[in-house]
């Protein structure tokens, strides 16, 4: 059922994972951050996170930018739950009207 | 007197217990709304890689040990009857690197907490729990008031949960029709958007992310697969230290 091949790769993806998961945590729990290294702390989660969404605003597809846009302003105004809703619900019925 | 400070103590240990059963299921709960998003997901990543040719076994043990959804879709692109190991694990490794910067922004706050907990517990960090911890501890009136069993409680059932649909995913993997066309993709813009609303620090935020996100967008468009991570999140934090010294 897991081939020994399949089952190194994935051993060695969880190692080389885990590993970024400790490295950060690990270096910075034994400094005293000063007052410059914390205000790059406060921003960086920010930095992260609009990173790994930034291939969503590649693309040419009108409807797609759209529900986006829909998805950014319901961020601004609303709860989680409502914003997830929203989102979900706006580009579901943009991709089949215009998809 | 001996009794009663007995039971002085006893008393505060379950209320200690009770507290904390409180703060996993108040983080399980506001997991719900993140799991709508991760359940499509994974069908999805399941049913690709069944379609690769992995098997079921093989997709629970990816998703349980790895635990990284992006660097899961990587692997299970570049997947093949004999995978190209060294490459598959250095495409993990890049795309994951957001997590160092991720981990050194929960130091300070698990700083009153023992190796023996925290290490264990950064196993189940991703993009969700840790924002949301971060979020959770930023909302509270109390200054560095990280809550532990809070962050457990997302995170746990978050796991448990990616685990289980991406094998429910490589088990009818054949059966399911485009998800994406549903607009369930969108989740995950959708809820870092509003995690970012939270972690609006005003205009010195601004710069550092508009970066990040020009950075990103470009590497994205210009450089080989995986690199706008560290190439965006890197960016935006040169930034950020680069103009920390005003204010």
């Amino acid at each position: 059922m897991v081939s020994v091949d399949a089952a190194l790769t994935v051993a060695l993806m969880g190692l080389a994972t885990y590993s970024t998961r400790l490295i950060g945590f690990l270096a910075v729990s034994r400094l005293v951050l000063n007052a410059r290294a914390t205000r790059v702390m406060e921003v960086a989660p920010g930095c992260v996170l609009i990173t790994v969404i930034a291939p969503r605003f590649v693309t040419g597809d009108m409807g797609e930018l759209l529900a986006l846009a829909i998805t950014v302003l319901a961020a601004v105004r609303f709860s989680l739950l409502s914003t997830v809703m929203i989102s979900v619900i706006s580009t579901g019925l943009l991709r089949h009207l215009l998809g | 007197m001996h009794s009663l400070s007995t039971r002085t103590l006893m008393h505060s240990g379950s209320a200690v217990e009770t507290r904390r059963w409180g703060e996993l299921k108040r983080g399980g709960k506001h997991a719900l709304p993140v799991i709508i998003g991760l359940v499509p997901l994974a069908l999805v990543l399941g049913a690709q890689a069944s379609q690769k040719g992995m098997s079921i076994a093989e997709v629970s043990l990816m998703t349980a040990l790895n635990y990284a959804g992006g660097s899961e879709f990587a692997a299970v692109e570049l997947w093949s009857s004999s995978p190209d190991i060294a490459l598959i694990v250095a495409m993990t490794f890049l795309i994951n690197s957001r997590h160092i910067v991720m981990g050194a922004t929960l130091a300070p706050l698990l700083k009153h907490l023992p190796y023996r907990k925290t290490v264990p517990a950064l196993f189940f960090m991703c993009d969700e729990s840790w924002a949301m911890g971060l979020t959770d501890a930023r909302s509270s009136s109390r200054p560095l008031s990280f809550s532990f069993h809070y962050y457990l409680g997302v995170a746990l059932l978050l796991w448990f949960n990616w685990v289980a649909f991406t094998s429910v995913g490589a088990l009818i993997g054949p059966a399911l029709t485009d998800i994406r066309a549903w607009g369930f993709d969108m989740v995950f813009p959708a809820v870092f958007l509003v995690l970012m609303r939270g972690m609006w620090r005003g205009r010195s935020s601004a710069l550092p992310w508009v970066t990040s996100l020009l950075v990103a967008l470009g590497a994205w468009l210009w450089l080989p697969q995986g690199w706008y991570v560290p190439a965006g999140a890197t960016g935006g934090l040169l930034v950020a230290y680069l103009s920390g010294g005003e204010r």
